[in-house]
């Protein structure tokens, strides 16, 4: 008896793994991905560049650590699936066709992306605001260059 | 060949001609590489706005050559040209037609750019006037409108060495010095002397523009207003 709901269990389990993460799933989850990472790099503008008087530390290390977690998250392998440069999640994606022949380079801007918000971990612990806005402008030329390789233009 | 020298550019023309190429190569390169280049290409940006206030009010209360009325491209003129009829001096017929294309196209790109936004650390000064999905759609216009801004700054720098090198007609220099030589069989007017208050009030108009747009002065209004 035991046995046997450990069995269904384990199929029950193998079965939702199976099921999840169909097209639409991974392209809804990637388009929150960046939408937090857009509040979180929105926010950091905010305060380090354009207005340094409401600049809050804590605030900003919390946002280099989520940057740096979703950079970590390994998005790559799990939301960038075969057939993945069709479909809608929150909105249709702009993912170009032909992402899947440039693997090498986006594993080159995916490596990149840790690099740099690693560092901005780094920096926002010092405090200090110049080194942050420095670093933070080298994040963004690498969000950039994968926009600009990546994504359809609208 | 004796040549009459001519007055064809006044100063602040050509002031402006120099500022908007360094605006215009400041913008594009800051806007490819991004990062913490992005401040500066919404300065240039900026300065870009200034510079074409300055030169449609520059069309109407400029020096003979630089008024919009004196080379504006309409069909007669163009069908006078292309018979080798015109023999005239400053923009002719299809270079003018060429100056209010890039005109319209910079015109173009600075108002898909103040609503624009780059899903990074870049929002354009109007953009919280609009949906972001509707300024994710202008900010892919703005983009397409550079292409089409880097046709006709190729085809511009391309005409102006035709000039150059095959009609031996250097156009670089009077955008220089202001000065351009007269051909035996032309004969033109008098360039007018240059207005220094009005070329006064013209910046004033275009710097008050520029301040009224990226202060954030018109958000603030119509938030002002909703409230």
């Amino acid at each position: 008896m035991k046995l046997k709901c450990a069995w269904c269990l384990s199929c029950l389990f193998v079965a939702s793994v199976v099921m999840a993460n169909p097209i639409e799933d991974q392209i809804r989850i990637r388009q929150s991905t960046y939408a937090v990472m857009g509040w979180n790099t929105g926010k950091i503008k905010n305060q380090i560049v354009d207005h340094p008087e409401t600049y809050h530390k804590d605030q900003i290390i919390a946002a280099a650590n989520t940057l740096s977690a979703l950079a970590h998250s390994n998005l790559l392998e799990e939301l960038y699936g075969p057939g993945t440069d069709q479909g809608t999640g929150w909105k249709p994606t702009r993912l170009k066709a032909d992402y899947f022949q440039k693997q090498d380079e986006v594993k080159e801007i995916n490596t990149r992306l840790i690099k740099e918000t690693d560092e901005l971990k780094v920096v926002a612990e010092t405090g200090d605001v110049a080194a942050i806005k420095s670093q933070f402008g080298k994040l963004g030329a690498t969000c950039k260059s994968c926009h600009d390789l990546i994504r359809v233009r609208e | 060949m004796k040549t009459i020298q001519q007055k064809v550019w006044d100063w602040p023309l050509r002031l402006f001609h120099w500022l908007l190429v360094l605006a215009v190569v400041g913008a594009y390169i800051t806007g490819e590489l991004g990062g913490s280049l992005t401040d500066w290409h919404s300065r240039l940006g900026g300065l870009t706005l200034g510079l074409l206030v300055f030169r449609v009010l520059w069309g109407f209360l400029g020096t003979y050559y630089a008024r919009f009325v004196h080379f504006f491209p309409t069909p007669g003129r163009l069908i006078t040209y292309f018979k080798g009829d015109w023999h005239g001096v400053g923009h002719n017929p299809v270079g003018a037609l060429s100056i209010f294309a890039l005109l319209l196209v910079l015109a173009a790109l600075i108002v898909t750019g103040v609503f624009a936004n780059d899903d990074i650390a870049f929002e354009g000064p109007l953009f919280h006037l609009i949906d972001k999905s509707l300024s994710d759609r202008i900010s892919g216009w703005h983009e397409w409108l550079v292409d089409g801004l880097l046709g006709l700054v190729g085809l511009h720098i391309t005409a102006v060495f035709y000039y150059l090198l095959i009609k031996k007609n250097n156009l670089i220099r009077p955008m220089l010095t202001g000065n351009t030589f007269l051909r035996p069989y032309q004969f033109v007017g008098s360039n007018g002397s240059l207005s220094i208050p009005r070329f006064i009030f013209v910046v004033l108009i275009a710097s008050s523009v520029v301040w009224i747009v990226w202060s954030g002065l018109v958000t603030d209004y119509l938030a002002s207003l909703s409230r």
